[in-house]
């Protein structure tokens, strides 16, 4: 740099020449090489100044930027993968076909405890065992005062002991809202609806999972979110599903039956308007699994879906029927009736003696063993098999109830000839009471499969054909026979022209034989015969029918009038309209002008 | 104007000084300070107690302190900026030693009435000693090696000290602060270079170091810094603090959900909620209004000691006051980067607003240094 020099040679001349001080143009010089010096550093500060302001406002804008684009952002709370998925605590209502409730759920509360919250451990306990006289004070007071973090106390309280527990006061008792199912109409439908208990359960949430019937079978339906809600419809009807269960209790206890089960069931559509099966349970309540004896005593058994008996002489019309299809045998064909027969080692005998024949019609009317099974000789083992295999005998039903796969219906491993003459009338083949209505179902709506369902309003279509619409009708008139003139007199009622068949099976011994006092009475029916819409199976677990001079327990005398009296107050819910043209009106008079 | 022209005209003396303080200051700090004893009133559920009152007094003590600190003529302090340097510095050689040890680091000292921070005072005694060396250094020598050297390892011991506690916070404010006081002074650019270049080197180190034996930083410190990167990573864990003001700052909107109104901070989702973290109780009890309004607060101070510095010819009197803006400046940077995940968390608080005695103390007084360069520049 060069820098100009303080005492310059020319400007001191120029000083002197002019008699000016000389010392003065140094001090001029210095001063002006100072203020250029200040004047950089001034400068260069500015700059640094300016660099550091510069540095400042974009920290401010940034911070500033980035407040506003948070403020803008919708506040979203952290999903922690960890802890699994989130606990849906809502479950869809179940409704009958009517929209009627028949389940949902109550908001309640869980009691927990956290210790390390808790002022006063002791007059907790005291507190909760005074309000939950179930729960153990000493227990409570172990778990309250060791090292636990957390206790739950009790998983469903009411809001009366809830309040008797805030009021208690210690903020280490603490509530955790819950769904609980609730089924507002008790032990009706109570097979069908199964029961929900909890499956995860969190502080905040606990998940409701069906644990049998339509509850379990559709539970993955029921907490499905994105039905929103909707409830699950039901083919039950409520009012029907009401009074047949009452009327069915009422029945069993004048047969002093052990157990009863009965199914109501549309011919057309396979939907089940009402099914029960007794002794049966609150659902609200579900009683305990047994742990030992036989699983068929539990109320929690389903002896319509799961019970799977030999349902005897009810069998007899899918020979004749299946007969008449092949064109073996017509309606008033007569059939060599004398007894017994015997085949091999085995004899068949009649209830009475028919005499030496009698028509088809009169076999299903006078339920002849002997017939149906020379019949059946003359179908053979094989068409047999396949015809009822046809008709759903030889499978699980596929109703909509977690049970219904262990109604395995059990058949001989050899179907042999003596096997085909005795399943002809109902033995060696046991099935449930809903396949033997699915089979009627089909009898009487024409002659096309019927399916079971427990759902209302699916589209329906009609199943496979099985029998022709003539084989149907002449079954439906020798079933109608049956009532009028045969063993189900006593199933006549007035107006709704119901036909069926009873069924007297003698109860099989676990070790091998049969009992002779233990029978499994059956009604299978159908109404009206001329048009039918209904099919109603009976069945009676050791009926006793004791008001004569000796104990009657076939299935005319207990399983038809508990039938009967249940056509008679379910037909006009049903909307049938009786038929008064051939009603004789008892106790009313009819009177001119 | 040349240099003989240039005259003192009076410098104010005696309780005429009073009159000469920057008030307006005055005024910005204590609108900041009411800003933040709001918020310790919200905090606490709307109770005086237990940080607003106490937060009350010590701001009483600190614009007293203030006040002392600016009555006493600027060169008063030049003179004892060493002595104030070496004193802070064997309080931290002290704290290394016998300190109280909070939350994982050694950092107090107990003073019986209040829990001292030499580490705060420290970053204050650095700016001073720093504007009172390029007062005495010529211009000319101030870009030789040697002149540059003594200045850094005046920088780099007291923050060498303070990582040991270790506290990240402060040793980064000690750094930035003292190069930006360099950097006013006039330090040739290509130190500048030179130290950002092998800052980023250091930093790639110490990410090298981890799990190694020779790792430089503390697990937690990695957290951190991972957590930063990442804050969902562990949204209950490290990153919890990010994650819930993040949420709370989001919830506040445009106008804030309304005094005492924040849930966030209410229900105890954010820790540190009165401290470091205030500024989330602020923003979404008052939004993106009430966290402008606060943000130009900080400007206008950082403002007015610019132009109070630039107004004054004494070299010690304006770059002291630059420090102490930075200072300042570098507080609430961090502290704002912080709790908006800009910056990972170091544990700096907002000045004048998050509870604490130390910092409100020690700023109050520095901005006493402030006021006394104003007070006694020549006009």
């Amino acid at each position: 740099m060069i820098r100009k020099p303080l005492r310059p040679l020319a400007q001191i001349l120029k000083v002197r020449a002019s008699g000016g001080d000389t010392s003065r143009v140094e001090s001029d010089n210095r001063r002006a090489r100072h203020d250029i010096m200040m004047d950089k550093a001034r400068i260069r500060a500015e700059g640094r100044l300016l660099v550091m302001g510069l540095a400042f406002f974009f920290a401010f804008a940034t911070v500033g930027l980035r407040m506003a684009i948070l403020s803008g952002t919708e506040p979203e709370e952290p999903r922690i993968a960890a802890s699994g998925n989130p606990i849906i605590g809502q479950r869809a209502d179940i409704v009958d076909r009517n929209g009627r409730l028949l389940a949902t759920n109550l908001e309640t509360h869980a009691l927990y405890a956290q210790p390390p919250l808790m002022i006063d451990p002791y007059g907790a306990a005291a507190g909760l065992a005074a309000i939950f006289p179930e729960l153990d004070e000493e227990e409570l007071i172990a778990s309250f005062t060791g090292d636990r973090k957390f206790v739950w106390i009790r998983r469903q309280i009411s809001p009366e002991q809830m309040q008797a527990v805030h009021d208690i006061g210690d903020p280490g008792l603490l509530f955790g809202p819950r769904d609980m199912r609730l089924y507002p109409n008790g032990r009706i439908a109570s097979h069908i609806l199964g029961g929900a208990g909890y499956g995860r359960e969190g502080v905040d949430a606990a998940e409701v999972i069906g644990v049998a019937g339509v509850e379990r079978q559709f539970d993955q339906y029921l907490r499905d979110p994105a039905n929103e809600g909707a409830p699950l419809q039901l083919s039950l009807d409520l009012t029907i599903q009401a009074t047949l269960e009452r009327v069915l209790e009422g029945g069993m206890m004048i047969m002093n039956a052990k157990g009863a089960a009965a199914i109501l069931m549309e011919v057309d559509t396979g939907e089940i308007v009402a099914m029960a099966s007794l002794p049966d349970f609150d659902p609200n309540n579900r009683p305990r699994v047994l742990t030992s004896g036989d699983q068929s005593d539990s109320p929690l058994f389903n002896r319509a879906v799961q019970g799977v008996y030999e349902l005897g002489s009810t069998f007899k019309i899918f020979a004749v029927a299946q007969a008449m299809e092949l064109g073996l045998v017509e309606s008033d064909t007569m059939i060599d009736t004398t007894g017994p027969l015997t085949w091999g080692r085995f004899r068949i005998n009649d209830f009475h003696n028919y005499g030496p024949r009698l028509t088809v019609s009169d076999v299903i009317v006078k339920s002849s063993n002997i017939g149906t099974a020379r019949i059946a000789i003359e179908i053979g083992a094989e068409r047999q098999r396949d015809f009822l295999t046809s008709l759903g005998f030889l499978a699980p039903t596929t109703v909509e109830l977690a049970e219904a796969p262990s109604g395995q219906p059990l058949s001989p491993r050899n179907w042999s000839e003596i096997s085909t003459m005795t399943i002809s009338y109902g033995h060696g083949l046991s099935t449930s009471p809903l396949h033997l209505a699915s089979a009627y179902a089909t009898i009487a709506n024409g002659g096309t499969l019927v399916s079971p369902t427990l759902v209302h309003g699916q589209p329906h279509e009609p199943g496979p054909r099985v029998l022709s619409p003539e084989v149907s009708a002449a079954a439906m008139a020798m079933l109608r026979a049956v009532v009028t003139d045969g063993t189900a007199s006593f199933g006549e009622v007035a107006g709704y022209e119901v036909a069926g068949k009873t069924g007297t099976a003698d109860k099989a011994r676990p070790q091998g034989g049969y009992y002779d006092d233990k029978v499994i009475a059956t009604f299978a029916s159908a109404f009206p015969a001329s048009d039918p819409q209904y099919v109603l199976v009976v069945t009676l677990d050791e009926p006793v029918e004791t008001s004569g001079t000796e104990p009657r327990r076939t299935a005319g005398w207990t399983a038809v009038p508990v039938a009967a009296e249940i056509i008679r107050r379910v037909a006009p819910l049903l909307g049938l309209a009786p038929k008064i043209a051939n009603l004789e009106l008892e106790g009313v008079t009819l009177t001119s002008n | 104007m040349s240099y003989l022209e240039y005259n003192v005209k009076f410098v104010p003396s005696g309780i005429r000084k009073v009159l000469y303080l920057n008030w307006g200051l005055i005024l910005l700090l204590s609108a900041i300070v009411a800003f933040g004893l709001l918020m310790q009133y919200s905090v606490a559920g709307g109770s005086t107690q237990p940080w607003m009152e106490p937060q009350f007094k010590r701001f009483l003590m600190g614009l007293f302190a203030m006040f002392v600190v600016a009555m006493v003529p600027i060169w008063f302090w030049r003179n004892v900026s060493a002595v104030a340097y070496v004193g802070t510095f064997l309080l931290l050689i002290y704290v290394e030693l016998f300190g109280s040890v909070r939350m994982g680091a050694q950092r107090w000292i107990d003073l019986g009435f209040m829990r001292l921070q030499p580490s705060e005072l420290m970053k204050i005694a650095l700016v001073m000693l720093l504007a009172a060396y390029y007062d005495w250094l010529p211009l000319k020598k101030v870009s030789r090696p040697l002149w540059v050297l003594i200045p850094a390892v005046l920088i780099l011991l007291p923050t060498a000290l303070v990582l040991t506690q270790p506290d990240l916070g402060t040793a980064l404010l000690l750094m930035m602060g003292g190069g930006a006081m360099m950097f006013l002074a006039g330090v040739h650019w290509a130190y500048f270079g030179t130290v950002i270049v092998s800052g980023v080197g250091l930093v790639a180190t110490v990410l090298k170091s981890r799990g190694t034996p020779w790792q430089l930083i503390e697990d937690y410190q990695f957290r951190r810094i991972d957590t930063f990167l990442d804050p969902s990573n562990d949204p209950l864990g490290a990153g919890y603090h990010i994650t819930q003001a993040k949420i709370a700052l989001g919830s506040g909107g445009l106008t804030g959900r309304g005094f005492m109104q924040g849930t966030q901070t209410r229900l105890n989702f954010l820790p540190e909620k009165h401290t470091d973290f205030i500024f989330v109780t602020l923003a979404e009890e008052f939004g993106l209004i009430g966290a402008v309004m606060l943000l130009t607060l900080y400007a206008l101070v950082v403002g007015f000691c610019i132009v109070s510095a630039l107004r004054n010819r004494d070299r010690f009197s304006s770059l002291l006051t630059l420090g102490i803006a930075v200072t300042f400046f570098l507080y609430f940077a961090v502290n704002t980067f912080m709790v908006m995940g800009l910056a990972p968390v170091v544990g700096v608080p907002l000045p004048l607003v998050s509870y604490g005695g130390s910092v409100m103390l020690v700023l109050l007084a520095a901005f006493g240094l402030v006021q006394s360069a104003h007070v006694h520049r020549a006009r």
